[in-house]
């Protein structure tokens, strides 16, 4: 999997592309927890590129997530394909993981 | 006699590497059986990478061999199953029985998934080996 950022007028966003799984998850966390201490603490995971996700994906969403909280912001996800789309609502996470058509959509309105 | 129609075979070291393999088996074994309609390929293929996964992140060795990951999976006309291994491993420390985490946890949601992906989930022990066996029911429309 990989990942890349770019800092937006309101947000950063987030890319991960390829499987979100035991492997990369932690890596997830840890990119996404640089982006923070970047200074940006509205972060948009745009998963258009990722084509699975499971538990141990879903979890490492959760601690950026309560991350991004922690400092003051928040994280939303965007562009989520199927088979992210069924974790989540397995999961009934969906609920808390908010997401977003596109990520430009994200913080839109706030 | 069953018939299979495409099956996977694989078996490594229980790391980090092996949850790739077995994913790559089962992109490769679908284009085998383009029968097999997404849902059933894509909720079948997340639950055997999820007990994969609980392997290689939880089996613990019964002596001095390392455990080893063993996935076979096997396509029958109605029926997908993939009997899913953990090779010189001790039972499993703990209930078995899936976890209701807080929406705030970030772990626990495996076992919960994996029942909520596939019709039967069942738990063999034999030989210092513990398999679980996954089917689903394929609707092949």
């Amino acid at each position: 999997m990989e990942f890349s950022y770019e800092v937006k007028d309101s947000y950063a966003e987030v890319r991960a592309d390829g499987r979100l799984n035991m492997v990369s998850a932690p890596k997830l966390r840890e990119f996404v927890t640089d982006v923070i201490a970047g200074g940006s603490n509205r972060i948009v995971v745009n998963l258009e590129n990722t084509a699975f996700m499971d538990s141990s994906g879903l979890g490492a969403l959760i601690g950026c997530l309560k991350a991004a909280r922690q400092a003051g912001g928040d994280l939303r996800i965007a562009a989520v394909q199927p088979q992210v789309n069924m974790v989540l609502k397995l999961t009934s996470m969906d609920k808390v993981l908010t997401a977003y058509s596109t990520a430009e959509e994200a913080f839109s309105n706030d | 006699m069953t018939e299979i129609l495409a099956s996977r075979s694989f078996r490594g070291p229980a790391a980090e590497d092996a949850i790739e393999a077995v994913h790559n088996d089962l992109d490769s074994l679908w284009l085998d059986v383009p029968f097999v309609n997404d849902m059933d390929q894509m909720t079948f293929t997340t639950a055997v990478i999820e007990s994969a996964s609980n392997i290689v992140q939880h089996a613990q060795p019964a002596g001095d061999r390392d455990v080893e990951l063993g996935v076979e999976t096997t396509v029958q006309p109605a029926l997908l199953q993939a009997r899913v291994s953990a090779y010189h491993a001790k039972p499993p420390f703990g209930p078995m029985e899936p976890a209701t985490p807080g929406e705030d946890a970030e772990s626990g949601r495996g076992l919960a998934l994996i029942e909520a992906l596939v019709t039967t989930v069942t738990f063999e022990r034999q030989d210092g080996t513990n398999t679980w066996v996954l089917s689903r029911t394929s609707s092949q429309d």
